[in-house]
């Protein structure tokens, strides 16, 4: 006879894209690059889930451009999503876009009882719209506060000090860091920051992963660092522009 | 995914008095990534894995080398470990870093996270024996004076046909009380002592991730998740170490009833519980009671050892819905899922233990020799039903001697090595071990 068919109860993990739609991501393919990370990502994505029994993966999109708005609604299990394709045009309406996902994060229609959400941010350009009223907005929810926000700044002319605020606080030091804006300057690049944010973060943020302790640290903190309430991953080993991650090119 | 190594390539490395082939990336993980490797001849040689890791894993792990080294000398626990063959450096300056070999994990193997997330079809005698032989693989461990330091779901895989286990990633695995390794385990597994940075792990914390995986694997639940988790709204590290370390109670904890299970959320562990016998269920009590805060009174791998293959022994098909119930045949009991009285027994008397004549319960070498520990993988006997009328229970040797049986109206059978013998009019059965005594109620 079969085990008993029970399971352990899950948890919701809301997964959301806001996704920079403006003109400028026509150009160079940006768009399409971004349409293919994300839909590549997807089968991974669902391997996570599925070998995942404590998280309900739930997946949605925001597009922005000269408005913001929701390009998948719907909360979708990730392994029934299609990804449909976002398209260029317009300007960057990032404050609306936070606005929108402010309303999606209030409980209601939030659940009670969740996994921390996860918010990935990918943008190549300016703000143009008042981005600090809605990510004030944004982060007076507990649920913002607790999400784990992940910025993509496509190109070199994305405004990193904006992704930044988005983030939160910068960590010490220089070099790639999770909580800073990952740099994809190239369409694999950012293939493979897709991937991470949707395979890697998201089983940090649903199934605790092996904690590791740096030589010659004291082992008293599992604690995470500082500012953040989920452990994040290591980055992937990419290719880098050689300007990537240097810091300013010009003060 | 992008490779460490290239597929289809062909690597040099010391040690190895032939080339390696890369087959193909299989998966990759936090600390590095697996391949399928030939060596030897193309199309003839041995098919292995190899583990690579990341640059980053290999910086904050000073010791992992110097650990591999020591494994690869002492050799695996027993055959339930995919532990490490030899390690692997490049000959060239490409591709930096190091790995190890190890066997292939073998097709009809899955995740133990399937079974936990309740999407794999398992039978309850199956889960028992998967976990008795991870009980049996931590014995096995501990007595070479071994700790494996991040045993969980993650980790363990289950051949559900079977019950047979493979205990995978044992590169934390080191002498207990020595080196610093970097890992301290997986929260929800964790020993309190470590997850609270008071203790590094070890034997003592391995015993409780032990018995969380083993709660896990029996109940499909979590022993910590009851009250006090519905009372979390965001379930991130800091609830997660209120959970599982500062504020930890065991949701069936005897005395405490403070973290019990919810009926609508926690199900699960309320449908699974009573299936086991006290016996059982008292081992969890003390793990995660008096020995949450005091790693010594901590279940033993021994006594899981034993208590597991008395359930076992105890199995009985219940006669009005089929399921397996494993309570003490001996009391009064009624089947925890459809809530029929269970008839008493037949069991058959052995020297050193009673099994239930139940289709599928096996004899063992412990039942017969004092000295011989609980093992389940050498049977000495196996219940089965007739092939065409299942109505029917036989006993069928599996040993390589032939048996003695004598019947209730007097008469001797010789039953064979491979054969099968009707229990119905069977009084005892002399095998070369042992005599085995028909016990009707």
């Amino acid at each position: 006879m079969p085990f008993p068919n029970v399971r352990l109860s899950n948890r919701p993990l809301h997964f959301i894209y806001l996704c920079d739609c403006s003109g400028s991501m026509a150009a160079q393919g940006k768009m399409q690059a971004l349409n293919q990370a994300i839909r590549q990502s997807l089968p991974g994505m669902a391997e996570v889930a599925r070998q995942n029994p404590e998280a309900r993966v739930l997946v949605r999109a925001v597009r922005f451009a000269d408005q913001a708005a929701w390009h998948l609604a719907e909360p979708t299990p990730v392994q029934q999503l299609h990804w449909r394709d976002l398209e260029a045009g317009g300007i960057t309406a990032m404050g609306a876009a936070l606005e929108l996902v402010a309303g999606a994060l209030q409980s209601p229609p939030m659940e009670e009882r969740a996994l921390p959400p996860v918010l990935v941010l990918i943008s190549d350009g300016q703000p143009t719209d008042d981005f600090e009223a809605g990510l004030a907005q944004l982060m007076r929810l507990p649920w913002a506060q607790k999400a784990v926000r992940l910025a993509i700044a496509m190109g070199h002319d994305a405004d990193l000090d904006v992704l930044q605020q988005f983030i939160g606080p910068e960590p010490a030091g220089r070099g790639r860091s999770p909580r800073r804006p990952l740099q994809a300057s190239n369409a694999t690049t950012l293939a493979q920051y897709i991937q991470w944010a949707s395979t890697a973060v998201v089983g940090a943020a649903s199934m605790p992963a092996s904690r590791v302790v740096m030589p010659g640290e004291r082992p008293a903190a599992t604690t995470p660092p500082s500012g953040s309430n989920i452990p994040l991953p290591d980055l992937p080993p990419t290719l880098l522009d050689p300007i990537d991650d240097v810091g300013p090119l010009v003060w | 995914m992008t490779w460490l190594l290239p597929e289809g390539g062909t690597l040099q490395f010391k040690g190895l008095d032939q080339p390696l082939r890369i087959l193909r990336g299989l998966g990759g993980g936090t600390q590095g990534q697996v391949f399928a490797v030939e060596l030897g001849a193309p199309g003839s040689g041995e098919q292995l894995a190899l583990k690579w890791y990341f640059p980053s894993c290999i910086a904050r792990d000073p010791e992992l080398r110097a650990r591999l080294r020591q494994s690869i000398g002492l050799g695996a626990p027993n055959g339930d470990f995919l532990w490490p063959l030899a390690l692997l450096e490049p000959q060239e300056a490409q591709p930096a870093g190091f790995g190890y070999l190890m066997a292939l994990r073998p097709d009809g193997f899955v995740g133990a996270h399937l079974h936990a997330g309740g999407s794999l079809e398992i039978s309850l005698q199956n889960v028992l024996k998967a976990c008795f032989h991870l009980a049996e693989g931590f014995h096995q461990l501990h007595l070479k004076g071994l700790c494996y330091k991040d045993i969980s779901l993650g980790n363990l895989f289950l051949e559900p046909g079977s019950g047979r286990i493979l205990i995978c990633d044992n590169d934390n695995v080191d002498i207990d009380g020595q080196g610093q390794g970097s890992v301290l385990g997986t929260p929800g597994f964790m020993a309190p002592e470590v997850l609270l940075g008071q203790a590094r792990p070890g034997a003592a914390s391995d015993l409780f991730s032990l018995a969380v995986l083993l709660f896990r694997l029996l109940s499909r639940h979590d022993p910590f998740r009851g009250a006090r988790e519905l009372a979390i709204r965001c379930l991130d590290e800091p609830a997660r170490r209120r959970l599982y370390g500062e504020e930890a109670l065991f949701i069936f904890d005897p005395v405490d009833a403070g973290n019990r299970p919810d009926p609508v959320e926690h199900s699960a562990a309320l449908i699974t519980w009573p299936i086991y016998p006290r016996s059982l269920q008292q081992l969890f009590e003390q793990s995660f009671g008096i020995g949450l805060r005091q790693p010594e009174r901590r279940t033993l791998t021994g006594q899981w050892k034993q208590a597991l293959a008395r359930c076992l022994d105890q199995r009985q098909l219940c006669p009005h819905c089929g399921q397996e119930t494993f309570l003490d045949p001996d009391a009064e009991r009624h089947c925890w899922s459809c809530g029929g009285a269970l008839p008493k027994p037949i069991q058959l008397q052995l020297p050193h233990g009673r099994v239930v004549a139940a289709a599928g319960n096996e004899l063992q070498p412990h039942h017969v020799d004092a000295l011989a520990g609980e093992a389940i993988d050498q049977p000495l006997a196996l219940l089965v039903p007739h092939p065409s009328d299942p109505s029917l229970l036989g006993l069928r040797n599996l040993s390589q001697h032939t048996w003695q049986g004598q019947l209730s109206n007097g008469q001797q059978i010789a039953l064979e090595p491979g054969r099968t013998c009707n229990l119905a009019p069977l009084q005892r059965l002399d095998s070369h071990a042992g005599a085995i005594l028909v016990i009707r109620p």
